[in-house]
């Protein structure tokens, strides 16, 4: 009989885990479960903001289609929650009352937005009811609560500076809503930017329109609102800020009561493994926003490095590639033989790039050390490692900034505000973990105008003229001087500009010069 | 006999026009020929003298391989009698009826021994529509094998398999050239046209002019810096990475809002799929794994929709994104993003690819491919064998089944149930092939390797007998061009007197074997052979014939009789039986691990490779042609001044780039226009500076097409030994 495999949670980690077992399962070799608590199958969360400000459509986030996959032979539940997990029966309890065996339980129940402690707002973590006017951006009703606002040119409050709360004050900015983002420390985004690349990024968003209240500590919230609701963010300081909707955008937290209920061992998120499997638990695995990747060996080197969950989807779906793979093997034959596949690697630091029209920003690694600050570029160079180094450029005025932190040449950290080619490059370097060009002011040149001078412009006579024809401005030259006038006479006796043209003008060129030479 | 003619150009599938007249007749005009005769020792004087032909594709341009064509007529090099090897490896001439006898035991032999699968033939996708509709025919009834490919397995694959996966068939262009000239908009992708195909670069003046030229590559080739100056923009991502940025860009039309709904309702299918398979890819992702920067990506989709609402919109792919185990997932990539837009099957606007070799169209279309009858029939399609079998007046079953893709085919070669005996047309395998040291080794295992071709090249070099045949100017038939337009080729010139035309070979040795059905040596008559052949079938060639192309009719397939043919495809309908266009989602595949690095000295790079304008293919008649190996006499490897400092390489010192399966040794070229991460090799040298021994055999599941785009290498400083160039070894000084 085939394996079954029971998701729970159908976002888009779990869609990319069920799209890589989809061969299996076609192939009868598992069966599978997917229990969504949504009505919707899975969709593109990274985009929720962008739904907001009507930039795009419900259908265009669609990552599953759940009638093709039921279509496939694949079990799907919406709209119902998992009661608990009877581990000792392998079995899932749903609150529809129905039940689901498993051989193998994949928990991808992802994250939930973390509702700050003020007064007006309901803070119970487990069943958050927010006011009216009040949002947390986190699914297609949130969207539509936001679009709605846009829509209406109002007044939007972000409670927030991580990137999510900038790109949506930006993108409800351009569209059209008056925006101010709350946050607390003297710039956006915290300690993923440095001092610099802050200032910059903080005058960056000014100009793109938006309002930016830094080294604010919010209080409550005033619900003077029609029906209730949203008024204002009252700040410690005594002051408000006034608004009609108030975007929470405080980072989210790990879902996990249904693993602790179960009895799994969970830090921030449900405890796995290098091959994702639950502590102790041969049948359970997480991966995505509810899994942190933390062995139960304590001598573990790697896991001494390791973060919680990053918050970010791009290591959730490498989770689920992998995990597929290892569930087929698994559904093959003996845990031994599964696992020759060598384990997932171990995530990077997370690189975050600004989803924005107006403005281009990209940080990733660590960005503390300064370039004068010796301790501390000095510190972790023992054992014949390589000190951290640091290159930095910033230019205010243009709202340009770039800070590269290197060791051996490798980046560690990377700040790049206002220069996009520079941004893209140094995020493939960092994501590949390439070394550097010693002279780092190439990377900085990239957006630069093009400095390539227009063929024709030396003059060299042994510069190649006509390119199609190999031919060079002395022998050009030299026609001209033997009485060719016109450019098709040239091409005649040289061949130049026989083939795609494109030098024409320069022969032209050469042609008068020859002629105002012999005038004069 | 000497006379004028009206041809086209032996190289690239541009097929420029060209008039080629004796020199007594150019003395008659008065003009003055480029080069004065006794500048150059040999030969004297070229046979004929080469003048650009105007055209709508060329309009009367050349490029310096089509101006110098002529000097490989007589030149000293050329083969001109059988060539026999003996045992003490020398080749000796021998008469052809010696070497018919020859090749005829040969194939026998091998027949007795081995079966018939184990008789190869390797084509190649410069023969006429005629040589390669007989060579398809001659491997599976003279020679009984299944064993046939191409060439063109090297070139045209991804994008054909793409092409007929989509729309339900494959013309490279599917509508003439000179549409591009009021285009506002060109995505073009790993195409480096102002070096391949020269005057193919007058149809981007008016994009260019409109801002709106959109270059895709990892250097800054000479077509990429047509974007420089407001001719738009060149966006240059990893190597490899074509297919994430493809995706970015689609995800950006879906998402902004920018596709074509009503076209994409009433003419496709797939769209749901597409949409859920790019959604994962919005450009801040792509950037992080492209290197392109997320605004460009937007503005690409921008421009892309703007420009088919105004002069038009094409996108265009190349080698350079199609040569890849991926690639026909990339192709696939294109044409999807081009269904968004509504491009393929409107009158102004649209989907295609850039077909290289000279006849790389005609080629893949009349059944030199292992899985394909002519007319671009499956092999395995019961109705087309009937037709094919009824045509040739064969019985059904005498059609063998299909065989193997090109690298599979050269894999095979000399091992125990593989090819022992192999034909090459048209094709220096020893250079062209991935992996060239282990085809090489493959062909020196061979029990008897009969080669066609005009000179002595690396293939020919390794061969038991080489077969000396016609070049361009002394032979008539018919290409068909990059647009699927077919051309007429005409004889100028009278061939060498121990030269043959490979249907006269075919025709001698299908009567020498006994073989069914017939054989003429008469390019017309293959032609009306051709024509019944592809009737019916998706490239339908019935309605042409030589009176009609030799009055200037401009013919492009499909051209049932009695139609008027196609100039642009699918403008009613899509080639799948409900008409409508199918989009494919499609992702990225997780790549292979390299090899680790053996020498800590060398650094690890990615190796490209592409072409040189003064080139063509493996450089076979190029490097013969004095002017161009003058110009460009040997491989020099592209490097970022950056990536060459750190390595202590200066301009023009010697570097070693090598990998698991080979190593290259020639110059430096330092270069900004290049990645710093990235080198660039031409694929024209043989020996220490083939590209191709670098380059992995591991293919596309769908094409067959091999990874020649993308490949480790570890790059190092040469040790100082010194380099000899080609220009001292070639019999060119």
């Amino acid at each position: 009989m085939s394996e079954q495999i029971v998701i729970v949670g159908f976002g888009p980690v779990a869609a990319r885990l069920v799209d890589e077992l989809l061969p299996a399962l076609r192939a009868g070799q598992v069966g599978l479960t997917v229990i969504g608590q949504e009505t919707e199958a899975a969709y593109n969360r990274v985009l929720v903001a962008d739904l907001g400000v009507g930039r795009t459509t419900p259908e265009a986030l669609a990552l599953a289609d759940a009638a093709a996959l039921v279509a496939d032979g694949v079990d799907v539940r919406l709209g119902v929650k998992v009661r608990r997990v009877d581990r000792a029966r392998q079995s899932v309890i749903l609150s529809d009352g129905t039940s689901a065996h498993y051989d193998r339980l994949v928990f991808a129940t992802g994250s939930r937005p973390v509702i700050p402690n003020l007064t007006g707002l309901n803070p119970d973590p487990a069943a958050p009811v927010l006011p009216p006017g009040v949002t947390a951006l986190r699914d297609l009703r949130d969207a539509e609560v936001l679009r709605r606002a846009v829509a209406g040119r109002k007044r939007v409050v972000v409670l927030g500076g991580g990137v999510l709360g900038l790109e949506t004050a930006l993108a409800a900015a351009e569209e059209g809503a008056t925006v101010t983002v709350v946050h607390n420390g003297p710039h956006p985004l915290g300690r993923n930017i440095d001092r610099g690349g802050g200032a910059v990024l903080a005058a960056s968003l000014r100009s793109c329109g938006v309002r930016v209240a830094g080294n604010a500590r919010s209080t409550g919230v005033e619900h003077n609102g029609p029906d209730g609701g949203f008024s204002a963010l009252l700040l410690d300081d005594g002051s408000a800020i006034d608004g009609d909707l108030l975007v929470l955008s405080c980072g989210v937290r790990p879902r996990i009561e249904l693993a602790e209920g179960c009895g799994l061992s969970t830090g921030a998120g449900i405890l796995v493994d290098h091959r994702l499997r639950a502590h102790h638990e041969p049948h359970i695995f997480a991966i995505g926003d509810c899994a942190e990747v933390r062995c139960p060996d304590p001598a573990c080197t790697e896991c001494r490095t390791a973060r919680g969950p990053s918050g970010l989807v791009g290591p959730g779906w490498r989770q689920a590639e992998w995990l597929a793979e290892y569930l087929v093997l698994l559904s093959e034959g003996s845990v031994e033989d599964a696992d020759s596949l060598p384990p997932l690697p171990q995530e990077k630091p997370g690189v975050i790039v600004l989803k924005a029209r107006g403005m281009n920003m990209a940080v990733a690694g660590d960005n503390s050390a300064e370039p004068w600050d010796e301790e501390v570029l000095t510190a972790g160079a023992v054992n014949g490692r390589p000190r951290l180094q640091i290159a930095q450029w910033a230019d205010p005025e243009h709202g340009r900034y770039v800070k590269m932190t290197t060791r051996g040449g490798v980046l560690e950290g990377l700040v790049s505000v206002g220069m996009p080619r520079t941004a893209g490059e140094l995020v493939q370097l960092f994501e590949r973990g390439a070394e550097l060009p010693a002279d780092r002011s190439l990377l900085l040149r990239l957006d630069g105008p093009d400095q390539l001078a227009s063929a024709g412009a030396s003059n060299d006579p042994e510069s190649t003229v006509c390119r199609c024809a190999g031919v060079s401005g002395g022998k050009i030259a030299d026609a001209a001087a033997g009485g060719c006038s016109t450019v098709a006479e040239v091409s005649a006796a040289t061949r130049a500009g026989t083939g795609c043209g494109g030098c024409h003008e320069d022969i032209r060129g050469l042609i008068e010069k020859h002629f105002q030479g012999a005038a004069a | 006999m000497t006379k004028s003619a009206d041809t086209h150009c032996p190289y690239c599938a541009l097929q420029c026009a060209m008039t080629l007249k004796s020199p007594a007749a150019t003395a008659a005009t008065g003009l003055t020929p480029a080069d004065q005769p006794g500048s150059s020792p040999v030969p004297a004087a070229p046979a004929l003298e080469v003048s650009g032909r105007d055209f709508p594709t060329n309009r009367g341009g050349l490029c310096r391989k089509g101006w110098t064509s002529a000097s490989l007529l007589q030149h000293p090099g050329r083969v001109t009698e059988p060539m026999f090897k003996g045992p003490d490896g020398v080749f000796r001439p021998i008469s052809w009826d010696e070497a018919l006898g020859r090749v005829t035991t040969a194939v026998k032999d091998a027949r007795a021994k081995y079966g018939a699968d184990s008789v190869g033939v390797f084509g190649g996708g410069g023969l006429t529509n005629e040589k390669a509709y007989q060579l398809g025919k001659f491997a599976r009834l003279a020679l009984g094998t299944s064993r046939i490919d191409y060439n063109g397995r090297f070139c045209m694959s991804s994008a054909a398999a793409a092409g007929m996966r989509a729309f339900g068939l494959d013309r490279g262009l599917p509508f003439p050239l000179e549409a591009l000239d009021t285009a506002s908009t060109i995505l073009m992708l790993g195409s480096n046209v102002a070096e391949t195909m020269p005057p193919f670069v007058q149809h981007l003046q008016g994009v260019r002019d409109a801002g709106g030229f959109i270059v895709v590559d990892p250097r800054r080739s000479a077509t990429a810096a047509f974007t420089s100056d407001g001719g738009g923009i060149h966006l240059q991502p990893l190597p490899g990475t074509d297919l994430t940025l493809l995706l970015g860009i689609s995800h950006v039309v879906i998402h902004e809002g920018l596709l074509d709904a009503e076209y994409i309702q009433a003419r496709t299918t797939g769209f749901d799929a597409v949409v859920r398979s790019v959604n994962a890819y919005w450009p801040e992702r792509v950037q992080s794994i492209t290197g392109v920067p997320a605004e460009l990506i937007r503005e690409t989709a921008r421009r892309l929709a703007s420009g088919a609402r105004r002069g038009g919109s094409y996108i265009l792919t190349g080698r350079g994104v199609e040569q890849h185990v991926d690639g026909t997932d990339t192709a696939t990539a294109a044409i999807n993003l081009s269904l968004l837009l509504g491009l393929p099957g409107s009158t102004r606007s649209g989907y295609g690819t850039l077909t290289g070799q000279g006849n790389g169209q005609g080629g893949r279309e009349h059944g030199q491919k292992a899985d394909q009858l002519p007319g671009y029939r499956k092999i395995t399609d019961p109705a087309a064998r009937a037709h094919m079998a009824k045509v040739w007046n064969v019985p059904e079953s005498l059609i063998p089944g299909p065989g193997l893709p090109a690298v599979q085919l050269l894999k095979s070669l000399g091992q125990p149930d593989g090819v022992r005996c192999l034909f090459v047309h048209a094709s220096n395998i020893a250079v062209a092939s991935p992996d060239a040291n282990a085809v090489i080794r493959g062909l020196r295992s061979l029990d008897f390797l009969v080669v066609c071709d005009f000179f002595m090249s690396e293939t020919a070099a390794e061969a038991d007998l080489v077969l000396p045949v016609l070049q361009w100017a002394e032979e008539e038939g018919t290409l068909t061009n990059l647009e699927g337009r077919v051309l007429r080729r005409r004889q100028a010139i009278q061939p060498p007197a121990g030269a043959r035309s490979e249907l006269w070979i075919m025709a001698r040795l299908a009567e020498a074997l006994e073989a069914p059905s017939t054989y003429s040596d008469d390019p017309e008559t293959v032609f009306e052979e051709l024509r019944l052949a592809s009737a019916g079938g998706a490239a339908d060639y019935s309605g042409i014939d030589y009176a009609m192309l030799d009055s200037g009719a401009a013919a492009y397939w499909p051209y049932p009789a009695g139609s008027t043919g196609t100039p642009r495809m699918f403008l009613e309908a899509f080639a799948h039986a409900d008409g409508k266009a199918v989009m494919t989602p499609v992702a990225p595949r997780r790549r292979r691990t390299p090899v680790a690095n053996p020498d800590p000295a060398a650094k690890p790079m990615t190796l490209i490779t592409g072409r040189l304008l003064e080139h063509y293919q493996s450089g076979a008649q190029t490097r013969r042609v004095a002017e161009l190996l003058a110009s460009r006499p040997e491989a020099r490897v592209q490097i970022h001044p950056a990536a060459a400092a750190a390595m202590g390489i200066t301009d023009g010192a010697g570097v070693s780039v090598a990998n698991e399966r080979g190593e290259v040794v020639c110059r430096a070229e330092l270069s900004t226009a290049i990645r710093p991460e990235t080198v660039f090799l031409p694929f024209h040298f043989p020996e220490l500076e083939s590209a191709n021994r670098l380059t992995e055999a591991a293919t596309d599941p769908i094409s067959g097409m091999p990874e020649f785009k993308f490949n480790k290498v570890w790059v190092r400083l040469a040790a100082a030994t010194p380099i000899t160039s080609v220009l001292q070894t070639s019999e060119a000084s």
